[in-house]
């Protein structure tokens, strides 16, 4: 495929940003290089966009190949050098989303050629499955490798026409697959080390982002749990899950994980889990321990490990159904996270 | 004679005579493999081969109660679990008569109490609780009947359906075993899905057993609020679940009794419409469906219908076994040291006359006496035994080892 400077300057991820990159040579002082400085400057202010606009999205400036292409590298390299993950994630995703807004408007032909740069297996279909009209067959692994995250009811698998290895889709589904592609692949030039490649001024630019934006950049993640575990905050599986141990009833491998991970997780200590499946008739301590332990990141791996997702509680059969704050919910903790704080609002403290 | 170490003999004997009929799994370096000893139940772990010789010679060399691979392919793969290098994995289904609730499990497998003191016993699925002393933990046992292992076969067929049709694996990338024991395995292998992680394999499964599927995205169309209808729905021929809920559909139409429409709540007069307009509603399916032409019949009803359907077109899986993407799976060639009998391969296409009490004999020679405690009546080859209670009985070695295995019997001298 020959990508016109239109489309360079449209899907700059296309290009080689090492060779790009390179061909800029950073190390020069920028402030004192004229040419430079607005594509230095675009590349700030691609980040910039990304951390201020909500939902994230870099604009597009048409008939501004001369730094709309160049600066999206650049921006790449400050990004990483950021070593934020918050602003690396924000970032990919924010280039992800313009890149979606531009692709609705492009005809099935680029769409196809783009999907094909990624190696997709694709092919345009235009015809009608049951009442409705799709454009594209794509193959079921590629569609998953990028669905497989998306929450809603309609991007699941069980919910989408497939047929002989293929997944039917209309114009704007493929856009917002290829969304996701294009942020996994931006994403993932986001890992090197790149701070020693780059001048003292460019490191200060990434600075002054961290400063300004640092309330937003510390607002992440689950956020603290309180210090005292609170059984009342659990989510209807955990309850579910901690009557069965207490009980002395059987739970399945995943269940026992989902437990353990989660009691951890909000803060209990490895001993207290343990006793918690004291009651269970062939219960071994030792054994016990170990688990809850590997669990903890405290052997082995040394990953603490998280428990599973909503998503993945259904298909294991562990969900008992959700309540009305489940419904608002994708994960166990953010359940506890967002219930402690209900509560605390509820009992003022005494 | 100890009947562990009468168990680890006769297993020794078979390996020293058909340890070369192990399957070697596709890129038998890049696995991992497993193995439980008699001896201790500690599971070595971590093996790697680079032949199949070198396999063939281990097995024999210590004689496994239970031997694995991994469903994963590594690039070291006797390192430790995060050292290996995982380079991706085969997709594997695992098909339990555990998961299927059939009636003969009343009959043949029962339970007892765990509590010393107490030891009452059962049959069928343990209860959460002894009604006689409350205690929380059973010793179950299950047998590989034949009905049992049926219906595991129905739905290992299904499966490869779903597979074949709209997954669009060849049938060559597909291979299926009995493990040994109460069900099967599904293996497909293909290089375009080797490197799907569990998220995406946790949609495969989804799909198969129809976990979040809602009904509206397949067609199934309603109207009105405040008497609500349902308008259209799914034809037979559509793509994916939409063609699978229509088929059900009709399926469960045909076969429906006055009973089985009562069990999803329906009301007197749709009962009565559909058992006397089964002709027509057949027909129905020539055109656009039955879909909102069922008199009486609102769109609770027919949710209730759909949702039937989606049950019984979907495929009960261990789902657990699918996502795993380091998952040990048993070898094919290799004994269940639960039942004696062999992890047998074989292709889709011979599914129907697969024969698991019989394909899956491994010890063909030889007798053996042994004291049964209990065991239901059961077939293996051509031969039926049982039921026995507390007495010794003379039998073919298979027969023997069965029970010795299932832990139901004891070898005498």
């Amino acid at each position: 495929m020959v990508l016109t400077k239109n489309d360079q300057a449209k899907y700059p991820f296309l290009l080689d940003a090492a060779e790009e990159v390179k061909r800029l040579d950073l190390r020069i002082e920028s402030l004192e290089n004229p040419e430079l400085k607005p594509i230095i400057d675009r590349a700030q202010d691609r980040i910039e966009e990304a951390l201020r606009n909500n939902p994230p999205e870099v604009s597009y400036r048409p008939h501004e190949e001369g730094t709309e292409i160049p600066s999206f590298p650049v921006a790449v390299m400050l990004a990483a050098a950021s070593a934020n993950s918050y602003i690396k994630r924000r970032y990919a995703l924010a280039e992800a989303i313009r890149a979606y807004g531009l692709l609705r408007a492009e005809d099935g032909e680029k769409i196809m050629e783009i999907a094909g740069l990624f190696k997709w297996r694709i092919r345009p279909l235009r015809q009608k499955v049951g009442d409705r009209y799709y454009d594209f067959a794509l193959f079921f692994g590629d569609f998953l490798r990028n669905a497989g995250s998306f929450r809603e009811k309609e991007w699941k698998l069980v919910n989408k026409p497939m047929l002989e290895g293929e997944v039917c889709l209309t114009h704007g589904e493929a856009s917002r697959l290829l969304q996701e592609e294009i942020r996994r692949h931006i994403e993932s030039k986001l890992d090197m080390d790149v701070r020693s490649m780059l001048s003292d001024s460019m490191l200060e630019r990434i600075e002054n982002l961290k400063r300004e934006f640092a309330r937003q950049i510390g607002r992440v993640g689950f956020e603290g749990f309180p210090e005292r575990v609170v059984d009342v905050a659990y989510p209807p599986c955990v309850t579910h899950l901690y009557d069965a141990a207490k009980a002395g009833l059987h739970l399945s491998h995943v269940g026992r994980f989902t437990l353990t991970s989660f009691l951890l997780h909000i803060g209990m200590k490895p001993a207290q889990v343990v006793d918690l499946f004291r009651s269970s008739a062939d219960f071994n301590e030792r054994m016990t321990r170990y688990q809850v332990e590997h669990i903890a990141g405290d052997r082995g791996s040394r990953t603490k490990y998280k428990p599973p997702t909503c998503e993945t509680l259904k298909t294991h059969g562990l969900c008992p159904g959700p309540d009305q704050l489940c419904r608002r919910i994708r994960h166990p903790l953010s359940y506890y996270s967002r219930k402690t704080r209900m509560l605390k609002r509820e009992v003022p403290a005494s | 004679m100890d009947t562990q170490a009468f168990i680890r003999e006769r297993f020794a004997e078979f390996y020293e005579e058909k340890a070369e009929d192990i399957e070697a799994p596709h890129s038998i370096e890049k696995r991992e493999f497993g193995f439980l000893t008699f001896r201790e139940s500690v599971m070595i772990r971590h093996k790697g081969f680079t032949k199949l010789g070198d396999l063939v010679s281990f097995v024999r060399q210590v004689t496994p109660a239970h031997a694995y691979y991994s469903t994963a392919y590594y690039e070291m793969p006797e390192e430790k679990m995060e050292e290996k290098g995982w380079l991706g994995a085969d997709l594997y289904f695992d098909i339990d008569a555990d998961h299927i609730p059939t009636n003969c499990r009343k009959i043949h497998d029962t339970w007892a109490c765990k509590n010393k003191d107490c030891g009452f016993e059962g049959r069928g699925i343990a209860p959460e609780t002894c009604p006689m002393c409350s205690g929380k933990s059973f010793e179950e046992r299950t047998w590989p009947c034949e009905v049992c292992l049926e219906s595991a076969k129905l739905e290992t067929v299904k499966l490869v359906d779903i597979l074949t049709e709209e997954f669009g694996f060849s049938l060559t990338e597909v291979n299926l075993s009995f493990s040994g024991h109460r069900g099967y395995h599904v293996h497909v292998r293909n290089e375009a899905i080797r490197q799907l992680n569990s998220v995406a394999r946790k949609e495969i499964v989804d799909y198969v057993t129809g976990v979040g599927l809602d009904p509206a995205f397949h067609g199934l169309e309603g109207s009105g609020t405040s008497r609500p209808r349902i308008v259209a729905g799914p034809r037979l021929n559509d793509a994916g679940w939409g063609g699978r809920i229509a088929r059900g559909t009709r399926e469960f139409f045909s076969a429906a009794t006055s009973e089985d429409l009562q069990s999803l709540g329906l009301r007197r007069r749709a009962v009565d419409e559909i058992l006397g307009n089964k002709d027509l509603i057949l027909r129905s399916w020539e055109k656009s469906g039955p879909w909102g032409i069922v008199g009486g019949l609102g769109a609770d009803g027919w949710k209730a219908i759909v949702q039937r359907s989606v049950e019984s077109q979907s495929v009960k899986i261990d789902t657990v076994v699918t996502t795993d993407i380091h998952r040990l799976i048993r070898l094919p060639g290799s004994l269940h040291g639960k039942t004696g009998l062999l992890k047998v391969s074989f292709s889709p296409a011979d599914a129907e006359e697969f024969d698991p009490l019989k394909n899956a004999v491994a010890f063909e020679k030889g007798e053996a006496a042994v004291y049964v405690d209990q065991a239901p009546e059961f077939r293996l080859g051509e031969e039926r035994f049982g039921p026995f209670k507390k007495q010794k009985v003379q039998l073919p070695l298979a027969a023997a080892l069965f029970l010795l295995c299932k832990g139901a019997a004891e070898v005498v001298d």
